[in-house]
């Protein structure tokens, strides 16, 4: 895995859950702009996620490659279910969901890193 | 007048909070079955119990949450029925794990209540029946 990479996402997604709760405790729905943070965030998440498959292939493996391909499936499809799903609703809880999902992703990749390098 | 508060309720449900409730337990699904299976898959011969059960778990949440985002009168029943379930299971392995640890050597989602998931378990079905039942309320009305 990409070490500057896993930091860039985890940053942008914390700002991304800060903007949104801003949003959602103005009551404000979400608008074109959070979608565009999400493509953005989303697309760092695949270039991590293409850096470690690529790095699988070529034989280095975590030694849980099972658990961890999942969280990688699970982190590549996050950003974009939930913007998607935020997006229907165009109340307050549409930036809600999308903060709740930028929580989630950095502890995912903290889970993430801890599978391709366990420090025990 | 049932023909035109049908479909108020139906978009009620996974509007608003809800909306966020189903993506809450869409996640908490996802993480407890895909644990549930891969214990079950890998070690189980530590605890079939314990792991049988995350795995249980994690179905019903699956279960709740498909029933919260379609959000028809069955569905609305269908998640009523699992957030019941989720809630008296947290609370009857909650109890267990706490007086009678050596019922549950491995935890599961539910062990300690929830503590291992931040209590999640513990939260989510309180939320998930408060808002089915104040949909349910506001439909009757």
């Amino acid at each position: 895995m990409v070490d500057w990479l896993t930091m860039t996402i985890q940053m942008v997604s914390l700002a991304m859950a800060g903007w949104c709760l801003v949003s959602t405790f103005r009551d404000r729905p979400m608008v074109v702009p959070h979608l565009v943070g999400m493509g953005v965030l989303w697309l760092l998440v695949l270039g991590q996620v293409g850096a470690s498959v690529a790095a699988m292939v070529g034989g280095d493996r975590p030694a849980e490659t099972a658990m961890y391909v999942s969280y990688l499936a699970t982190v590549a499809l996050l950003p974009p279910a939930c913007a998607v799903w935020g997006f229907m609703e165009r109340s307050k809880w549409g930036p809600a969901v999308i903060a709740f999902a930028c929580l989630i992703l950095p502890v995912l990749f903290v889970r993430l890193e801890q599978l391709w390098s366990p420090v025990a | 007048m049932p023909e035109t508060s049908a479909p108020t309720a139906a978009k009620t449900l996974r509007t608003g909070p809800g909306r966020l409730l189903v993506a809450v337990y869409g996640v908490f699904a996802l993480a407890a079955t895909a644990r549930g299976s891969y214990q079950l898959a890998t070690r189980f011969d530590e605890a079939p119990a314990a792991y049988a059960l995350s795995l249980f778990a994690g179905i019903v949440y699956l279960v709740a949450a498909v029933g919260l985002a379609r959000a028809g009168r069955t569905s609305r029943r269908v998640a009523l029925v699992s957030c019941a379930v989720e809630m008296a299971g947290v609370l009857v392995v909650g109890t267990a794990s706490v007086f009678w640890p050596s019922v549950f050597p491995e935890d599961t989602v539910w062990s300690g209540f929830g503590s291992g998931y931040l209590f999640i378990p513990l939260v989510l079905p309180a939320l998930g029946l408060w808002w089915i039942l104040r949909v349910h309320r506001m439909d009757r009305d």
